[in-house]
């Protein structure tokens, strides 16, 4: 099992070492398809390992993989598959068009496989600290994929994205600090006391004020990445400006990468502090994020921020889910991080075919979609409707449960507040998909096809379809194998 | 136990508690110097200073916990960011980009080192006596530190300037380290490696950035990238 852990978090390098043998985007692509969806298989297998309530643990705590790491691990591989097929269309294309240079070409595979691969290893190790910089590292690879295309705009948002992130994520480190302080009066040896499974079993023997102060300081750190109002102001500006597959991958595999550091610390004051004093920061954190962003989201003009805000919106979604706690919350939590990493993925993958096809990202120059490519037509408007929360998709039933949840361990207010929020999101993120999809003939004509041959076509449709084959599953059945699995991360957890 | 033995032994009256403080109190003045001088390479001066004095720090910690890690760290820590930074944004990025040697301030110095203060005592007033445990030098360093990292964060936020943003965040992690090393000294050293690694990755993207990608972010102060609002 130890190294299965450790090829997951090499093969995603793989089109790393590619690009130093060539900087074409086709088989760099090839590479980053086979290394993905190669990760993906492993990582499921890891799971299916893991799934049933065993852990694997190594290294002295800093190898370690328990239900919970499984499920996250499935999430982002799937994420990094998908997005993996999404670039090599996307990569070709622009270079074909010459909107990239041969060394951006390069610079984005390397640094998307040691994105993608630093977030996959920050889910297999118990160490608070190496976990720590971990995300740190992947911050930084992304940080590179914002600022790719070069333009003031995208230095801008980069900018914007690494001092933010760094800062927020300093204050982490803070928050890593006071935890390993908190564990100072546990026997034990000094690696020890940062290595999550042994806090957690000794989590009633934390000092409370310390820990308090820990996990206030880590959720501001880890809730910057996650973005978390406030601290979201770097994620509309770094998710517009990168290229799509990047920004699915900000999108559906970052933020999350995030929320899951932040679930660990939750668990360790569970113990000291009760459920109620992490539940109660998490509403509120969560309820500001669900506010600006059904906000920002109402606004519209950009499409690639509309969809940044909205995830802004469902990362306050999923902390609330946590607030409400239970099993039922953390049930609703996990399965809203999978549907929505899905649904995120799909979205943004989408947008780059409208980027490539409109050269703009405006809301308001883009329509008739399902006419000119009925195929990102039909993707876009199914994928609003999934994202927004509508039935079939696998969205309804995460949200479904989060409501369920609130109902039975929060107040009714809460929950009529969470509602009528999703329902303003629901009108303004599907009338601006409809818009764009439906309306009449583009104002503007559109530039050439957004794929020149039936390859680059297949693969850029090929995650997508995907993608929204596996939210219809899961708004239809959940399968075992996922029901069990969050089980068990709920075990592990509480 | 041996965490607490470890930060009881280390009293405010022993030889080395006494060095170790005297060392917080000198990079709490090298962070007000920074968050008062107008002029750039002063600026980056001062964050030098304070560095080298974070590195005797650590030193004075290595030698009390014969830390062979601790003790790679403070040279590091030197060697890097008391003086590979500070000399490389002079030489590479000051001189070479011939910046206006005033560094853009969006409020006045005399306000801004009068909130500097209120910040300290806000520090002081949070951090209070016994989350440590009487005695003991940590007690007297843990709220130094989080008055550095306040600093820190005022410096990015008065500073108009990009670079100038970027010291302000190495001297948050200037903070950050000091009270590590008073507090928690045993952090195990392949994390403390890790976040060190981390820093450095950190500040060479962020020197990439202002330098060789956009010659046009450098001379831009920070809001005259106002494009993206909203």
């Amino acid at each position: 099992m130890t190294v299965l852990a450790l090829i997951v978090v090499l093969l995603p390098l793989l089109p790393a070492f590619a690009s130093a043998l060539t900087a074409r985007a086709r088989p760099l692509g090839v590479t980053a398809v086979f290394a993905g969806v190669a990760t993906l298989a492993v990582a499921v297998a890891l799971t299916v390992h893991v799934g049933g309530g065993r852990r694997v643990h190594g290294l002295s705590g800093f190898l370690y993989l328990d239900p919970l790491s499984g499920f996250f691990l499935v999430t982002i591989a799937l994420v990094v598959g998908l997005a993996s097929v999404g670039s090599a269309a996307y990569m070709r294309a622009e270079e074909q068009r010459g909107e990239l240079s041969p060394l951006q070409v390069r610079l984005y595979f390397i640094f998307f496989a040691i994105f993608a691969s630093m977030m996959l290893a920050s889910f297999e190790t118990g160490n608070l600290g190496l976990l720590w910089v971990l995300i740190e590292a992947s911050t930084l690879a992304s940080c590179v994929l914002v600022g790719l295309e070069g333009k003031p705009v995208s230095l801008e948002a980069a900018w914007k994205y690494i001092i933010i992130s760094s800062f927020g994520v300093t204050i982490a480190l803070v928050g890593t600090l006071f935890l390993y302080f908190a564990a100072s009066r546990l026997p034990g040896s000094p690696t020890e006391h940062l290595t999550w499974s042994y806090l957690f079993a000794h989590s009633g023997g934390l000092s409370g004020e310390s820990l308090r102060l820990a996990f206030l300081l880590a959720l501001i750190g880890y809730g910057t990445k996650v973005g978390l109002v406030p601290m979201h102001t770097w994620l509309p500006d770094a998710h517009s400006e990168a290229p799509s597959p990047a920004s699915a991958m900000l999108s559906a595999a970052l933020l999350n990468t995030g929320m899951y550091a932040i679930i660990r610390f939750q668990a360790l004051t569970h113990a000291e502090l009760g459920t109620h004093f992490a539940a109660r920061i998490l509403l509120v954190f969560g309820f500001a994020s669900v506010i600006i962003g059904a906000l920002f989201i109402v606004l519209r003009g950009n499409y690639k921020r509309l969809f940044a805000y909205s995830s802004v919106e469902h990362m306050g979604i999923i902390s609330i889910a946590l607030g409400f706690g239970g099993v039922l919350g953390l049930y609703g939590a996990l399965l809203h991080t999978l549907t929505h990493a899905i649904g995120k993925a799909v979205l943004f993958l989408t947008s780059g075919d409208l980027v490539l096809r409109y050269r703009t990202r405006l809301i308001d120059e883009v329509s008739g979609v399902l006419s000119v490519t009925p195929l990102t037509g039909a993707v876009l408007l199914l994928a609003a409707l999934a994202v927004a929360g509508s039935p079939p998709f696998g969205l309804f039933v995460s949200e479904f449960t989060i409501v369920r949840a609130g109902l039975a361990r929060s107040s009714i207010v809460l929950v009529a507040a969470l509602l009528v929020l999703l329902a303003i999101v629901f009108v303004a993120l599907v009338g601006a998909a409809a818009e764009m999809a439906l309306g009449g003939s583009p104002a503007r004509p559109t530039g050439e096809p957004a794929y020149r041959d039936r390859s680059g076509r297949l693969l850029a449709g090929t995650p997508l379809i995907a993608g929204l084959v596996l939210l219809l599953l899961l708004g239809l059945w959940i399968p075992g194998g996922l029901d069990r699995l969050i089980m068990h991360s709920i075990h592990a957890i509480s | 136990m041996r965490t607490v033995a470890v930060i009881q032994s280390l009293s405010a009256s022993s030889p080395e508690g006494v060095l170790l403080d005297i060392a917080a109190v000198t990079i709490l003045l090298c962070a007000f110097a920074c968050l008062g001088s107008k002029l750039f390479d002063r600026y980056v001066i001062y964050y030098g200073a304070q560095s080298i004095v974070l590195s005797f720090g650590a030193a004075v910690v290595a030698i009390h916990q014969h830390d062979a890690g601790l003790w790679a760290l403070a040279a590091l820590t030197f060697a890097i960011k008391g003086i590979g930074i500070p000399y490389g944004t002079r030489h590479f990025l000051i001189e070479r980009f011939a910046l206006k040697r005033d560094i853009a301030l969006s409020t006045g110095l005399s306000t801004s080192l009068i909130v500097g203060a209120f910040l300290t005592a806000f520090a002081f007033l949070v951090i209070r006596a016994g989350t440590v445990g009487n005695a003991f030098v940590a007690e007297a360093v843990l709220p130094i530190s989080t008055a550095v990292i306040l600093l820190g964060a005022l410096c990015m936020v008065v500073r108009r300037h990009t670079i100038a943003q970027l010291i302000g965040w190495l001297i948050i992690e200037n903070g950050v380290f000091l009270g590590a090393i008073a507090t928690v000294a045993t952090f195990p050293f392949i994390v403390e490696a890790g976040v060190f690694l981390d820093l450095v990755a950190a500040v060479l993207i962020m020197i990439a950035f202002v330098s060789g990608l956009a010659r046009q972010l450098a001379e831009a102060s920070a809001p005259e990238l106002r494009q993206l609002t909203e």
